[in-house]
């Protein structure tokens, strides 16, 4: 018990010690970039924003198919975890995209394929939410939430190559495998965008373990309504 | 999620905002920007771009050279029709001659981000957004702490409550008898 109080403490200082660095140099340290001028700092929130919740539905995918497959509780509280937490960031994904797009582009949203594939990525996170909450338990409710999560880990690829696949407005890929070729950035505006990406994504992690540890405490609850209720039966 | 992980992240929030109200002085960059209209050039015996100078708002003049090689100097420079021209010294030295010239004759103010009186980009300026688009970023640094500390909240609030409606199941005399 102390050793996970313990080591839960140190990851979250150690994500905060993160959050403070990206921080810093976001606002500070990095050099405020000619063409758009400060705006483009807010790319450091947002591309990191992009990555998780694009790494998360692929998390979510797979423990929801490893679930079908091995029956293990814990695996789809990691899914439901992981779900959650990854709607909020693609939900905070869209918003800071938009409000860096109106004074870039001078729109809020155009239709290209980078933003509609991100767009579709948060509605099928709203989707496998609502359809857990919405469809009663059992086998059926596991493979249909199990189709959604995959059809949004597909998506996710496509919105990774998206701006290079149908070249628009938006930035070419910079960070992954295929990062690199045409959108090669600065090495401070890279390392800042490198560290700012580990600290969402230990912040993700952080977050998507206290909802694991809930979805735990929600299970016990209901675990422990069962146990009453059964007792109630045989006395009465 | 307990009070002293809240405290924690909050905390880390709170130094993060001291740094912004610094905003319009915010990045110490190690290069600086400036505004203008070219005003000359000088051009190797090859065609090739040297350098240049240009007339900033206050009417001072400023001579910046360019380079080609591992640092070099960037281009971004639009046409009369706005199509834009991207390239760099290392590529295209001569037809940098020609964009300049052109920007030269039009008025057509540029912005050149410059270290030790070299050209590190020469760009078109960009409309004076450099400065008024503050309001932007201000906004979107409050959404995404807002909406995330939201939902960390949430998060300890339901957490608060299943630890309560656990606690009190615990202490009822069905669980009790069927443990």
């Amino acid at each position: 018990m102390l050793r996970t109080i313990l080591s839960r403490n140190l990851f979250l200082a150690v994500t905060a010690g993160m959050t403070v660095l990206t921080l810093w140099m976001v606002f500070i340290w990095a050099p405020t970039e000619t063409e758009q001028g400060n705006i483009y700092r807010s790319l450091f929130f947002h591309v990191p924003l992009a990555w998780v919740s694009m790494v998360s539905i692929v998390g979510v995918a797979v423990a929801s198919l490893a679930y079908i497959r091995f029956k293990d509780i814990r695996l789809d509280r990691l899914a439901v975890a992981m779900a959650e937490t990854g709607v909020v960031c693609g939900a905070l994904m869209l918003l800071t995209g938009m409000m860096w797009a109106r004074p870039v582009w001078e729109t809020w949203w155009t239709g290209e394929a980078k933003l509609t594939t991100a767009l579709i990525m948060f509605f099928i996170y709203v989707a496998y939410l609502m359809f857990r909450s919405y469809h009663p338990a059992g086998a059926q409710r596991q493979r249909i939430a199990a189709v959604i999560a995959v059809i949004g880990a597909v998506d996710s690829l496509i919105i990774y190559v998206a701006a290079d696949l149908w070249q628009r407005a938006h930035p070419p890929i910079i960070l992954g495998p295929a990062g690199g070729k045409d959108g090669a950035i600065a090495s401070q505006f890279g390392l800042t965008l490198l560290v700012a990406v580990i600290a969402f994504t230990l912040l993700y992690a952080f977050v998507a373990s206290e909802r694991y540890r809930i979805r735990s405490a929600e299970d016990d609850v209901v675990e422990l309504r069962r146990l009453a209720d059964a007792s109630e039966g045989e006395r009465s | 999620m307990n009070m002293r992980s809240l405290v924690a992240l909050t905390i880390a929030a709170l130094i993060s905002y001291a740094a912004l109200p610094a905003s319009p002085g915010l990045a110490q960059s190690a290069s600086e920007v400036f505004d203008g209209v070219i005003t000359g050039y000088t051009t190797a015996g090859t065609g090739e771009l040297q350098s240049f100078t240009m007339v900033n708002a206050k009417g001072q003049m400023l001579e910046f050279k360019v380079q080609a090689g591992a640092q070099t100097t960037a281009y971004g420079l639009e046409n009369q029709a706005g199509d834009r021209w991207v390239s760099d010294q290392s590529k295209d030295p001569v037809e940098a001659v020609r964009r300049l010239r052109d920007h030269q004759e039009r008025f057509a103010p540029v912005t050149v981000t410059a270290r030790d009186g070299v050209a590190l980009s020469v760009v078109e300026k960009e409309g004076g957004r450099l400065e008024t688009n503050l309001g932007y970023l201000f906004a979107i640094y409050t959404v995404t702490w807002l909406a995330f500390f939201g939902y960390v909240f949430i998060l300890s609030r339901r957490q608060r409550d299943l630890q309560r409606e656990i606690a009190r199941l615990k202490a009822a005399p069905a669980s009790q008898n069927k443990k």
